[in-house]
C-alpha cells in the first residue's frame, strides 16, 4: 500500500534571508499544521514581514526552502498564491475605488466566478461589519475601516492559509476584540500566521507563539508553556484592610523570603506585592494575618506574562551574544 | 480573465482621477486649434500637417497618461497585493497596456471630425493619407504607451517616469536627424530607429509592411521589458 506523505500546511526549512549584506532572517525552520493559529511575536525590525513576505512569494528566500500546502513557493509560486489570502503591513488599497468595486476586483483577481463573486462579498462584508459600506469610496474611510478592507480582500477567497501582517493595528479596543473573534472563528478551516508586537494579542488568539528576536527564532511555544517558563518565584498582588493599631508588615516579614514591594498606602486599605520563595509559605501567612484581625481584600496570583517572557527570552539572547 | 480585470480597474481610475479628463480636453483643444489655424492660412483640404502636429502632442501628453500606471502602485504597497496574487507579471502589464491604449483610441476617435468636415466640404479631398495616417497615429501611441509603461515600472515616483518616457521619446523622435549628421551605417542604423520617420511616411499615405513591424516590435519590446522589470523587483 502506498504510505501517503503528509507534509504540514506550511514548512519552512533553513530560510536565510540577505538584504545586501544585512541578514534579515538566519536559518529560520518552521512547521504549521492545517488549523493553527501561529503569533509570529517580535520587535520592530525582528524579521516578521520579511517571512510572511518570504511566506507570500513576495520576496525569495536567500537560501533554504518554503512550502505551502504541499507546493513549493519557489516552484509552484502561482499554486501557493491561489491558497493564500494576505494583509500586508499597510492594507493593499485603492483609494479611489469603492469598498464593492474593490472587493470586486480582487475577487476577479482571485479567479471566483461572477455568482459567486458576489456571494463571496457579501458574506465577507457581513462578517467583517462592512455591509453597509460598500457604496463607500475608500479614500473616505477611517483607518480601522480601511484595515477591515484589507482584512475582507485576504478572506474574500476563502483560502487554505492566511497570512496577517499585524491586522488589528488602527482599530478601537471593540474592533478589535470583533477582529480576534473573527480570527478564532476562522482558524476551524483555515491555517493562519498573524504577526504582531502587541503581546495579550497573541495569548487571546493563537495557538502556538513563535518568538522572533534580530531574525532568528527564539522560542517556539504554547502560550501556557511560555508562560510557565517564564515564571519565577511565586508572587500575588493582595490588598489589605489593616485592623486599627496592629502592624501587618511585621508579621509578613516574619516568614523567611517573603518580601513586600509595591506598596501603597490608601486611607483604609493598602496594596503591595508579595514575594514569597515557595508557594506554600502562603497558606501560613494568610492565617497568621486573617488570626491577628486583618482583613485580605484582595488576593490575585501574578502570572508571568508574556512581555515577561518576551523581555526574558530576547534579553537571554543578548547576554549569550555579550558572552 | 485577469487581464481584463486589470484592464477594467485601470480605465476605472483614470476617469475617477482629473488626469484624463484634462489631458483629452488640453489634446482636444490644441489639436481644434491646429486644424482651425492650418486650414485658413493654407486653404488646403490636407490632414497632413494636423496629424503630424498631433503626434508631438501626443508625444507630450503620453506620458501624464502613462507615468502612474505602475509607480503608483508601488508607492502604495498595492504592487504587493497583485505579486502575490495569482496573476502573472507579464498579465499585469498586458491589463495596463491595454488600458491605456484604448484611453489613447478614444481620445484618437475624437479627432475624426476632422478629416469628416474636410471630405464633406471639399471637393478633391484624398481620404487614402487620412486612412494610412491614423493607422500610422495608432501604432505611434501603442509605442508611446508601452515606453511610457516602462519607465513606470522602474520607479515609484510618477514624476521621474514621466521625465524618463518623455525623454526616450524625445531621443527616438530626434533619432533621424543623425541620418544627417553621418553619412555612413552608424547613421543609417539611428535614422532606421526614428519613429518620427517612420510615422512620417504614413501621413505620406505609405503604409509599409517595415514600418507596420517596427511599431509593433517597438511596442513588444518596451513590454517585454517592462514585465522583466516588475517581475526583478521580487529578487531585490
Amino acid at each position: 500500500m502506498l504510505q501517503e506523505v503528509i507534509l504540514s500546511m506550511i514548512e519552512m526549512t533553513n530560510i536565510t534571508k540577505f538584504y545586501d549584506n544585512f541578514r534579515a532572517l538566519n536559518n529560520i525552520n518552521l512547521k504549521v499544521e492545517k488549523g493553527e493559529i501561529i503569533g509570529l511575536l517580535g520587535p520592530n525590525g525582528a524579521g516578521k514581514t520579511t517571512a510572511m513576505r518570504i511566506l507570500t512569494c513576495f520576496i525569495p528566500a536567500t537560501s533554504g526552502s518554503v512550502s505551502v500546502a504541499g507546493y513549493d513557493v519557489f516552484e509552484d509560486s502561482l499554486e501557493v498564491r491561489r491558497r493564500l489570502g494576505y494583509l500586508p503591513e499597510t492594507p493593499p488599497l485603492y483609494p479611489e475605488m469603492t469598498v464593492g468595486s474593490y472587493l470586486n476586483f480582487i475577487g476577479e483577481l482571485r479567479e471566483l466566478p461572477a455568482g459567486k463573486r458576489r456571494e463571496r462579498i457579501n458574506y465577507v462584508a457581513e462578517r467583517i461589519g462592512l455591509a453597509d459600506w460598500l457604496n463607500r469610496v475608500i479614500g473616505t474611510l477611517s483607518k480601522g475601516y480601511r484595515q477591515r478592507v484589507g482584512l475582507a480582500q485576504a478572506l474574500l477567497h476563502n483560502p487554505e492559509v492566511l497570512i496577517l501582517d499585524e491586522p488589528t493595528v488602527g482599530l478601537d479596543p471593540s474592533q478589535i476584540i470583533e477582529i480576534r473573534g473573527l480570527v478564532k472563528d476562522l482558524a476551524r478551516d483555515h491555517t493562519i500566521i498573524l504577526s504582531t508586537h502587541i503581546l495579550p494579542e497573541v495569548s487571546m488568539t493563537c495557538g502556538r507563539v513563535v518568538i522572533i528576536n534580530e531574525g532568528e527564532i527564539v522560542a517556539v511555544d504554547s502560550v501556557a508553556n511560555l508562560e510557565k517558563a517564564a515564571a519565577g518565584k511565586p508572587a500575588w498582588n493582595i490588598c489589605i484592610r489593616p485592623a486599627a493599631g496592629k502592624d501587618w508588615r511585621q508579621l509578613v516579614e516574619k516568614h523567611a523570603g517573603a518580601a513586600i514591594s509595591d506598596l501603597v498606602e490608601m486611607p483604609e486599605t493598602h496594596h503591595f506585592k508579595l514575594n514569597l520563595e515557595k508557594a506554600e509559605d502562603f497558606d501560613d501567612l494568610f492565617r497568621n494575618l486573617t488570626g491577628a484581625g486583618h482583613v485580605l481584600r484582595e488576593i490575585t496570583p501574578v502570572k508571568a506574562t508574556l512581555e515577561d517572557v518576551f523581555l526574558k527570552l530576547t534579553s537571554a539572547e543578548e547576554r549569550k551574544e555579550a558572552a | 480573465m485577469k487581464i481584463l480585470a486589470i484592464m477594467k480597474k485601470e480605465l476605472q481610475s483614470f476617469f475617477y482621477s482629473p488626469v484624463a479628463y484634462i489631458v483629452f480636453a488640453s489634446f482636444l483643444m490644441i489639436v481644434g486649434y491646429l486644424f482651425w489655424v492650418i486650414l485658413i492660412s493654407s486653404r488646403m483640404a490636407s490632414l497632413e500637417p494636423m496629424l503630424y502636429n498631433a503626434a508631438f502632442i501626443l508625444l507630450l501628453a503620453s506620458p501624464v497618461l502613462t507615468m502612474r500606471l505602475v509607480s503608483e502602485e508601488k508607492k502604495s504597497r498595492t504592487i504587493e497585493l497583485l505579486l502575490t496574487s495569482p496573476i502573472s507579471p507579464a498579465e499585469i502589464i498586458a491589463g495596463k497596456f491595454l488600458a491605456c491604449f484604448t484611453l489613447y483610441l478614444v481620445l484618437i476617435l475624437l479627432t475624426v471630425q476632422y478629416p469628416l468636415v474636410l471630405s464633406a466640404y471639399s471637393t478633391e479631398f484624398d481620404m487614402g493619407p487620412v486612412y494610412s495616417g491614423y493607422i500610422g497615429l495608432v501604432l505611434l501611441g501603442a509605442a508611446f504607451i508601452s515606453m511610457g509603461l516602462f519607465a513606470s515600472t522602474l520607479t515609484e515616483n510618477q514624476i521621474i517616469a514621466a521625465m524618463v518616457s518623455f525623454g526616450g521619446l524625445v531621443l527616438f523622435w530626434i533619432f533621424g536627424w543623425a541620418k544627417h549628421a553621418f553619412d555612413n551605417a552608424f547613421g543609417q542604423i539611428l535614422g532606421n530607429l526614428s519613429i518620427f520617420d517612420r510615422y512620417a511616411e504614413f501621413l505620406r499615405g505609405i503604409v509599409d509592411s517595415g514600418n507596420v513591424i517596427f511599431f509593433v516590435v517597438f511596442t513588444l519590446t518596451w513590454l517585454f521589458l517592462a514585465t522583466r522589470v516588475l517581475e526583478s523587483d521580487r529578487w531585490r
